[in-house]
């Protein structure tokens, strides 16, 4: 159980090498999911459980579901998944030797470990005057995006709002 | 160097190999290069965990906003090409071809 995190990490780039090798875009889509949620989870397991949520909420939920939208769009008639072509299954069995090899040359040489001791309660809980508070560090690194870096904010949300006419620009003129 | 970040590197580096070597969608390029923005993502998330720099937490989000901003212009991009030809395959790009 201490070395979950670790497996978490391999399946990480198990599904890597899923999309990686290139099969038809659908499938491609599904490991990038996969991917998705094993890193939400390694994420989650350091303790940093507002972004794996804006991950799930942002990364998963947003962004590849306009992907899946338009691979349904332009896609062929029989996709080629990680059996049906030997190119395919060839590099995806060449990513997971890789990897296996990787996971056997760490576990021999003894190099596993758990950099942070995720129980250890003096990182959230600070100490000021007579009282004792409570903060959540990834939660209010993120809430310093509205005082310390409020014109980094500005850029943001602008670059966002051009984007959407730069989009509709491009999609217009054919 | 802790064994996860260099799961996580290996990542990376996949993923980049997926940019630059092409097959016959355009589309699994651009997912290979979401998968360069994932790849990001966590190791500078566990960075930021890990040395408990709490105002670096910043550079995730801002990370997810351009890779949102990027991922709209290249499906823009791909439309425009499935429009033009019906499909995405690469191969069909050879305007500029000598």
């Amino acid at each position: 159980m201490t070395y979950v995190v670790f497996l978490l990490s391999v399946m990480f780039v198990m599904g890597f090498v899923g999309f990686s090798s290139k099969p038809s875009p659908i499938y491609g889509g599904l490991g990038l999911i996969v991917s998705g949620g094993v890193g939400c989870g390694i994420v989650l397991s350091f303790g940093g459980s507002f972004l794996g949520l804006m991950m799930f909420l942002i990364y998963l939920g947003g962004m590849l579901v306009v992907f899946g939208y338009t691979t349904a769009m332009a896609t062929e008639e029989y996709p080629e998944t990680w059996g049906s072509n030997v190119m395919i299954l060839g590099m995806f069995v060449l990513g997971v030797l890789m990897e296996v090899g990787l996971v056997v040359y760490m576990v021999m040489s003894d190099g596993v470990e758990i950099v942070v001791d995720f129980k250890n309660m003096g990182d959230w809980v600070v100490f000021e005057g007579d009282e004792v508070g409570l903060i959540r560090e990834d939660s209010m690194g993120v809430a310093a995006l509205y005082s310390y870096g409020s014109w980094l904010m500005v850029v943001a949300g602008w670059s966002l709002f051009v984007s959407i006419f730069i989009v509709i620009e491009i999609t217009r003129g054919a | 160097m802790p064994s996860i970040y260099i799961n996580i590197f290996l990542a990376f580096i996949l993923a980049l190999l997926g940019i630059l070597v092409y097959r016959s969608h355009l589309i699994s390029s651009l997912l290979c290069l979401e998968g360069i923005i994932l790849s990001l993502f966590v190791l500078i998330t566990l960075t930021a965990l890990n040395t408990h720099f709490t105002l670096s937490f910043i550079f995730p989000i801002i990370l997810l906003v351009f890779a949102a901003c990027e991922a709209a212009v290249g499906l823009a991009l791909l439309v425009i090409v499935s429009n033009t030809y019906g499909i995405d395959y690469v191969q069909n790009l050879n305007l500029l071809q000598c």
